[in-house]
């Protein structure tokens, strides 16, 4: 990679640094007066928006990706389906536990 | 495409395809815009039509209710001084947002029935997108409603039972 190239990515990646904090301080404003149901559906394009950011730097898990395909799917059920949208949650948090657990078994090794 | 059948195949649609949309979409919005009624024919809304990507990437950055990538983004804004001077009193304080919201059906329905996709937006910083669009003092931003060519299936839609949402000839009554 050259410097210019070098250069114009970093810039880029810091332009969707600030798209990131700006979106992430507007939700936190917003939602002191939005629906209650609205805080999960934030946190969860939060997160999408920051493993993004992550993945365009060249940091990539599978198992994280995998997770946040089940909720992004199941994402517009927080209004509609509630339960349906708490078990997806569920289901993405649990191939979270796993990637943790192999984590943990593989540090005592 | 008739009007009912535009009403029935929208759906508020929150990610797009990287496509921009033809003069004559933006035309037809347009169009929409003035065709649309308002109380003593006030038309003390305005109306931003967003199309430039830097601008709809600011607006972004602070409208947490739009989701996706959208060709465009109208921003409905009323003015309550020329609400209250065109219109008086009740059109300042309840009609400019019965006609703004009218506006908004007849964008909604003029894009879907020229099959594009759009969704509302009212989680937004009204202070900063102001800023973002040099609005003068007086002129508030209400609703953003974004505008793009779909790139999901259309998600189903759910409605309360007829009977809790319609009544006929007097409140709770079901149809002859
Ligand atoms: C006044 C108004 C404000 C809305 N604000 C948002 C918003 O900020 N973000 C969003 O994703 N959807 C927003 N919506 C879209 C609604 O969530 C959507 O219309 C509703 O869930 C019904 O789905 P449908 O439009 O597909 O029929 C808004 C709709 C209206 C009418």
């Amino acid at each position: 990679m050259t410097n210019t190239e070098k250069k114009s990515l970093e810039e880029g990646l810091q332009n969707r640094l600030l798209d990131y904090v700006s979106y992430v301080l507007t939700s936190a404003r917003g939602l002191y007066k939005e629906p209650h149901s609205y805080g999960p559906m934030r946190m969860v394009d939060s997160l999408e928006k920051a493993l993004f950011l992550l993945r365009d730097m060249g940091i990539k898990d599978d198992a994280i990706e995998e997770s946040v395909a089940v909720i992004r799917e199941n994402r517009w059920r927080v209004t509609s389906d509630p339960e349906a949208f708490a078990q997806a949650l569920d289901d993405a948090i649990l191939r979270l536990v796993k990637v943790t657990l192999k984590e943990s078994s593989t540090s005592h090794e | 495409m008739n009007v009912l059948d535009a009403i029935k195949i929208r759906r508020s649609i929150r990610s797009f395809e990287r496509r921009s949309l033809p003069p004559e979409v933006i035309q037809s919005i347009e169009d929409a815009i003035l065709h649309s009624p308002s109380g003593s024919n006030a038309q003390e809304s305005h109306f931003v039509i967003v199309q430039d990507p830097d601008q709809i990437r600011r607006i972004k950055r602070f409208a947490q209710g739009l989701s996706g990538d959208p060709a465009a983004v109208v921003v409905l804004c009323t003015n309550k001084e020329e609400a209250l001077a065109r219109g008086g009193l009740d059109t300042a304080e309840v009609l400019r947002f019965v006609n703004l919201g009218i506006a908004a059906a007849y964008i909604l329905l003029t894009a879907s029935s020229l099959e594009v996709g759009s969704c509302p937006a009212r989680s937004f910083h009204q202070k900063a997108i102001k800023e973002i669009l040099g609005l003068p003092e007086g002129i508030e931003p209400e609703l953003l409603i974004s505008l793009g060519y779909s790139n999901q299936p259309p998600r189903p839609k759910s409605s309360k039972p007829v009977r809790e949402v319609i009544s006929y000839d007097q409140y709770g009554k079901e149809k002859p």
